[in-house]
């Protein structure tokens, strides 16, 4: 049954109504676990709030172990999911100026518009922020393309790279995640008994 | 710590590990073995030499030869372009490559048809379409093209065009000069009935 | 906790529906009715061995010998088969040899020892069903090396030695006749570039 697009189940033209409803569902579930309020994502980086961990790493898990298993049964075809390429140093440089961003501003790109879904100003700042980035990105493009294409291992998967299958990589970041899940509880019932200026309910 | 949290938690841990003891899928894509007998009991899969060396002399860019004789074989011999996968690596990822490739049309040859027929039964498990085999093989390659015999006086006129052509081939693959055709056979033209046509005759 | 936090009832409702999803598909995973038991490396295997071939001599042997156990299949159609067929043989094409019936038959044939021996026009014709019920797993199935028409000149004893698969030719010195002028077009060396191209993915992906 596969991807439903690329196995011609259903048109193309269905592509943006899928984005729309996935779009939804998204956007639904970053503000139902607090993404919009700026100090819940930049708790990550001081301490006393690791909820943004535990919904990526939910999600990650849920979604590698769900595909996993509807390959298994059948019901997808994995040689047709689109895989990122990769391109390793500007992808490591991208990460550390997207931590960077994070812990500035307190948003990420796909929360910044949750907050302005909700009226924030400083969610609206860093969408427009944001959208000047993207811009600057574009038309500055030819300067640093060699950097950016540099390295390329192509779309491969962390398996592949390891030589190991990916039910085993899946099993494993799930052992990863349940403990570290475990780990930041910890944590931040330490750092939240040692802080008082933000209330916690 | 909450309860709920505990049960998630082990609910995807026992997940994970049925993921890990779940039975290897096969990743091949392959087709099941009833379509795989019925596309085996139809004969258009093979082509002729004259078809091939049709192709050849006109330069047909869909075509993609293959030869599935070892490699020494290949090296002493081979038709125009062809490509070299022995048949006991055919299921090599490397050479697994050419076969996919769209709009291409794969013809398999060897030295008879067997072994070609053998290496287009494994490929079209897999999956692929647009695979030939080229019959009767490289042994009626020779035959036909390179050695074409005169028909009698009493064969059709199809069969007098037939000869002309593979003489003209083979002055195509091997250089020699070709001698003046003497035109035609004069005389009485004989008209055959058409008789049914798939791929008629090895060699 | 944060009220934003674990609500009971809405994560017990998401994870009855994630295990139900599961559970349904373990279910409902198709077995096929016929299952390959040769991967496609071992087949390759197969063809390059000796093993499967069977010569009209042979053949002469097993049906003459009273305690060897053999069926003799034939993949014609029903009028060549009236036309002539080894005496012995049933007449089933292969397409109906995979039908339920025909397979319960082949693995009791299987089970008791029977070896199978499948043989049509000419070794092409048998030669796909043959590997194609060798890749299903019936190890005791042979083709006739030949086919029908080998067999009948073996009766006649104007044969020689069957030996498919072998250059009748040195195909190399019969090629070059005389390579006065013109090119000798058959050069392997010009190779066209064969793009490769493997399957690509669909739809682009997006960031966070």
């Amino acid at each position: 049954m596969g991807p439903l697009i690329p196995q011609e189940i259903i048109t193309g033209q269905w592509d943006f109504v899928i984005a729309l409803l996935i779009g939804g569902a998204f956007g639904f579930i970053l503000e139902s676990s607090g993404f919009s309020s700026s100090r819940n994502i930049a708790g990550v980086f001081y301490g006393y709030n690791f909820v943004v961990l535990r919904v990526f790493f939910t999600a990650m898990i849920v979604a590698m172990v769900g595909l996993l298993y509807f390959s298994y049964f059948g019901w997808i075809d994995l040689d047709l999911v689109f895989v990122l390429p990769t391109y390793l140093n500007s992808m490591l440089f991208g990460g550390f100026l997207m931590g960077l961003g994070f812990v500035i501003g307190g948003f990420c790109p796909g929360t910044s518009y949750t907050a302005v879904a909700i009226g924030k100003i400083d969610g609206i700042v860093f969408a427009t922020g944001f959208l000047i980035g993207v811009f600057i990105f574009a038309e500055g493009f030819p300067f640093y393309e060699g950097f950016y294409t540099a390295n390329d291992l192509g779309s491969i998967t962390i398996g592949e790279m390891f030589g190991v299958s990916n039910e085993l990589v899946a099993f494993l970041f799930v052992m990863m995640a349940i403990v570290a899940f475990y780990v930041t509880w910890l944590i931040e019932k330490r750092v939240r008994k040692n802080m008082t200026e933000y209330k916690f309910e | 710590m909450n309860k709920n949290y505990l049960v998630l938690a082990i609910l995807m841990i026992l997940l994970a590990v049925g993921l890990l003891l779940v039975p290897e899928r096969q990743n091949y894509q392959q087709i099941e073995p009833e379509k795989l007998m019925w596309d085996i009991t139809q004969t258009s899969r093979f082509v002729t030499v004259d078809q091939v060396a049709q192709m050849i002399i006109e330069g047909d860019p869909t075509l993609e030869l293959i030869d599935i004789r070892p490699v020494a074989d290949f090296e002493t011999f081979s038709l125009t372009n062809a490509i070299n996968i022995p048949l006991d690596s055919l299921m090599k990822p490397d050479y697994q490559d050419y076969l996919g490739i769209e709009d291409m049309n794969v013809v398999f040859y060897g030295n008879s048809d067997i072994n070609a027929d053998q290496a287009w039964v494994i490929a079209k498990r897999m999956g692929y379409n647009s695979i030939y085999v080229m019959q009767g093989g490289l042994n009626c390659w020779i035959r036909k093209i390179i050695q074409p015999v005169e028909p009698d006086e009493s064969a059709s006129q199809e069969e007098f065009d037939l000869y002309q052509f593979r003489k003209g081939a083979c002055a195509f693959f091997t250089g020699t000069k070709v001698e003046a055709p003497d035109a035609g056979k004069t005389g009485i033209k004989v008209v055959k009935r058409k008789k049914g046509t798939a791929v008629a005759g090895g060699c | 906790m944060h009220v934003h936090e674990l609500n009971p009832k809405k994560t017990v409702i998401t994870m009855i529906i994630f295990v139900v999803v599961i559970i349904a598909g373990l279910l409902t995973i198709r077995s096929p009715r016929l299952k390959y038991a040769l991967t496609p490396e071992q087949t390759v295997l197969l063809t390059a061995s000796d093993d499967g071939g069977i010569s009209p001599e042979k053949l002469e042997l097993l049906l003459t010998g009273s305690t060897e156990k053999v069926e003799v299949i034939d993949i014609r159609n029903h009028y060549e088969f009236a036309r002539g067929h080894i005496p012995g043989a049933r007449n089933i094409s292969a397409v109906e040899l995979l039908e339920n019936d025909n397979i319960k038959w082949l693995r009791i044939l299987q089970e008791e020892g029977f070896t199978v021996v499948i043989y049509g026009k000419d070794q092409l014709q048998a030669n796909g069903p043959w590997m194609v019920f060798r890749q299903i797993g019936f190890s005791n199935v042979t083709v006739l090396l030949g086919g029908y028409q080998y067999y009948l000149a073996y009766k006649d004893n104007k044969t020689q030695k069957y030996a498919p698969c072998k250059a009748d030719f040195n195909y190399a010195e019969v090629a070059k006749a005389s390579v006065a002028d013109g090119e000798d077009n058959n050069q392997p060396a010009k190779k066209t570039t064969i793009v490769r191209r493997k399957k690509k993915g669909g739809a682009v992906a997006g960031g966070c």
